[in-house]
């Protein structure tokens, strides 16, 4: 008597979402029991989460506008990841790419937004970040295709290199370093002219979108189309499957692969552009870590552009959400997000196993083939 | 992809209904001491148990309990928030909606959000630790005289090395001249040194970094051994230098909080913070204030400087292992600090011999370029300088890891001669 795994075709949609949802709802009682045994009352805590505090909230329309600032990145990251994921080139690197794009923006912006006009510094900042993300992301792609290196490990060291550099500029105070506030005795980096701000669109009384909400979307119905309906996505989709039938289809599979983590890690550029553009300051930890989220969202999301914007909506959900929460009770941090967000994940992919795979009682007598 | 954008479009209309439900609810916060409600923002975990968050949180409970006030229900955390403009606002637009009516910020690096959200939130009373920026209604910041501490804590370091007759003091320091905020501690602990034993020499190590406890412990038996130091004091997070002089037999002194279980053989003493005497001062002012606005008259000025006298900083209980009068002498000096009579950064100096009798005399002040920062006889340095500008170390002090070259930079009077010119600023 025991136990064997059976590999399962065709799993129905109906079934699949339950068990996604069903992998969610059961990380949530997880985390409900973590939050039992500290003494915390899961069902107002998670209330709190959920509505991200807003019930009840006098600035409820901040709150909600902080939530989309916080999802605008981390939207087109994930979408950028999942372009070079689709290839199956590991693009671990999304975090010095977007650190590199910051740099270029914030270059642009205090060198630039002075005497600029708005838009123009605006649309410069934005070209700049894309490009110097790309570029960087080049290296490690054509490291790939000129010395078959590893490309998780060398975007992955990049990374490093990105932040320590931008930790560099955070710290040196010299005359070259414009970067730094001169005002301040004790480095720290300038605020960029008023005139150099993401505009936003006022929708009611107090509710302003800002014109990234908007640009997210677009990078998403844009990367969509590419994928689904042209032949530049059809041959990332062949690349990922097979490198040998791509090259035996007569694609040229080193150029592919260099225009697509270029477009890859320029999008990542953007998203930088945006974080930058509204904030009008840079950090060191612009980045909020969506280098790493975005890798989740993009499995989460198993790549679907579509399913992306959702994965990420949640995520951002949990992470304002535990802030808010974890503000008005003592023993909880606000780190219990990525706990939370860690255990979706597994047990996301612990239900991806079961969409495609069974476990079945052996019969005796029978044939163990699974 | 239909599926997914009606689903999308669901989720939008769905927040906003929230959103415009939300706008109606009214705001039924009452006002008066039951209510109210303290916002701090944390660098690392308010679940910290040592260390800078760890010393602050500390310090907001400790004065909300000394006021009445219930930390479990009246007090309001936004931890583990870097030093990110929008990361910081967005921890203060939650506070505010949790109602809360005074917002401690903890990091330096807070201080453009802070600035933006007291002119965004005029009700509501804000108030930044280690910056310099500030308004004349709800906006002030607040750090304390370290440099007093240290000077304590420098008499005990220099007595013990004339009963060791060791003259090398090593310091393990989180930054050298880059921030006033270690340069001043420095300087203070080096002439609390001096002021007993004159011959003696600091050597100081840098790490450029507030915390690394790996090379914290590194860098203390790097001066031990290379530099020969009978004594390590510190200005970084972990008791790592002091553990480091245990175990080499030297002696040390301590930073933040008493380091004597880290070392019990080791430790004299430690410049340490009483974060809640601020914190008390603080929310007493702000229960008191009729609206937001009137906290900084309320304060007494925008920045909060407090010292000795307010008991603001100490040194921690001196330890067994401390040299003989140590207790006389400290005692001495505190007295004159507390009673405004004499302030380290001056033109006068004390002399203060092995049986702890302390003597003023007037000496100018001398950086260890030669030049000369307040003559004999003058007043103390601005408090703007201590806070704001002091790049320099006073004579007596060497920066051994300094990048700028010459390790010995007594012999060297004419590498730099701008430092003067920073008491008039």
């Amino acid at each position: 008597m025991g136990f064997h795994i059976v590999k399962r075709d065709n799993c129905p949609l109906w079934q699949k979402c339950c068990l996604y949802i069903g992998a969610v709802l059961l990380a949530v009682v997880i985390g409900g029991i973590v939050l039992l045994s500290i003494g915390v009352n899961p069902i107002k805590y998670y209330t709190r989460m959920f509505t991200m505090g807003m019930i009840g909230n006098r600035i409820a329309h901040v709150t909600f506008m902080n939530y989309l600032k916080k999802l605008v990145p981390l939207v087109i990251t994930s979408i950028a990841l999942s372009l070079a994921f689709k290839m199956r080139f590991w693009n671990i690197g999304g975090e010095g790419q977007f650190i590199m794009g910051a740099i270029a923006s914030g270059f642009v912006a205090l060198k630039w937004g002075n005497v600029l006009p708005m838009w123009l510094s605006l649309i410069i900042m934005c070209v700049a970040a894309m490009l110097a993300a790309g570029l960087y992301g080049l290296i490690a792609a054509w490291f790939k295709v000129r010395f078959s290196t590893n490309e998780t490990l060398m975007t992955l060291m990049l990374n490093y290199i990105a932040l320590h550099f931008l930790m560099f500029l955070s710290e040196r105070k010299e005359d070259w370093n414009f970067f730094l506030d001169e005002t301040s005795a004790r480095p720290k980096f300038a605020s960029f002219s008023q005139f150099v701000k993401m505009p936003t669109i006022k929708i009611g009384a107090k509710f302003e979108l800002n014109i990234c909400v908007i640009i997210a979307v677009l990078v998403g119905v844009l990367v969509f189309l590419y994928l689904k309906y042209t032949k530049q996505g059809y041959e990332i989709s062949v690349i990922g499957d097979s490198v040998g039938t791509a090259s035996y289809a007569g694609m040229n599979v080193k150029r592919i692969i260099l225009r697509t983590v270029f477009l890859s890690a320029a999008l990542i550029g953007l998203a930088a552009a945006c974080r930058v553009g509204t904030a009008g300051i840079l950090s060191t930890s612009i980045t909020e870590d969506v280098g790493w989220t975005g890798i989740i969202v993009a499995w989460l999301a198993k790549l679907n552009t579509g399913i992306i914007f959702l994965a990420s909506a949640l995520i951002c959900v949990l992470q304002q959400g535990s802030e808010v929460a974890a503000s008005s009770f003592s023993q909880v941090s606000s780190s219990f997000a990525n706990m939370l967000q860690g255990l979706i994940l597994f047990l996301v992919l612990a239900a991806d196993f079961f969409t495609r795979f069974r476990i079945a009682r052996a019969k005796k007598g029978e044939k163990n083939n699974g | 992809m239909k599926k997914f954008l009606a689903l999308f479009l669901a989720l939008i209309l769905a927040s906003v209904s929230l959103l415009s439900f939300a706008g109606c609810q009214p705001n039924e916060e009452g006002e008066g001491e039951s209510n109210f409600k303290v916002g701090a923002i944390y660098i690392n975990s308010k679940n910290d148990t040592a260390g800078y968050t760890f010393a602050h949180h500390n310090g907001i409970t400790t004065a909300m309990k000394q006021l009445g006030l219930n930390p479990d229900t009246q007090l309001f955390i936004v931890d583990e928030v870097p030093e990110d403009k929008e990361q910081v606002l967005a921890a203060i637009d939650t506070l505010v909606g949790n109602g809360v009516n005074i917002i401690f910020g903890i990091s330096f690096g807070y201080i453009d959000a802070m600035e933006e959200a007291a002119g965004k939130y005029p009700d509501v009373i804000f108030s930044h630790a280690t910056g310099y920026k500030s308004n004349e209604t709800n906006f002030n910041n607040y750090f304390g005289r370290a440099y007093q501490a240290r000077y304590l804590a420098g008499i005990a370091a220099g007595l013990k090395s004339l009963e060791t007759g060791n003259n090398n003091v090593g310091y393990v320091a989180a930054y050298a001249t880059e921030y006033a905020e270690t340069a001043s501690g420095i300087n203070g602990f080096a002439l609390g040194v001096q002021a007993v034993n004159p011959d003696a020499v600091l050597y100081v190590k840098s790490l450029s970094a507030w915390a690394d406890e790996v090379n914290e412990k590194a860098y203390a038996n790097e001066l031990i051994a290379s530099f020969n130091c009978g004594i390590i004091s510190q200005h970084c997070d972990s008791a790592q230098p002091q553990i480091a002089a245990e175990a080499a037999n030297v002696f040390g002194c301590g930073y933040n909080s008493d380091m004597t279980a880290d070392a019990p053989k080791a430790h004299l003493t430690a410049a340490i913070w009483h974060w809640d005497v601020y914190y008390k001062t603080a929310m007493q002012a702000a229960m008191d204030c009729e609206k937001a606005a009137d906290f900084v008259t309320k304060m007494g000025g925008q920045a909060y400087y407090g010292g000795l006298k307010e008991e603001f900083v100490d040194v921690s209980p001196l330890n067994s292992t401390c040299a003989a009068n140590t207790d006389k002498a400290i005692a001495a000096v505190r007295e004159l600090i507390v009673s405004g009579e004499w302030d380290v950064f001056s033109g006068v100096k004390l002399s203060i011999s092995a049986d702890g009798t302390v003597t003023k005399s007037d000496a100018a002040l001398v950086d260890n370029k030669g030049n000369e920062i307040v003559a004999a006889g003058g007043a103390s340095v601005a408090d703007g300088v201590i806070t704001g500008t002091m790049n320099y170390f006073v004579k007596g002090i060497t920066w051994v890891n300094d990048p700028n070259g010459s390790t010995t930079p007594d012999t060297d009077p004419d590498t730099s001669a701008d430092a003067s010119e920073e008491v008039s600023e």
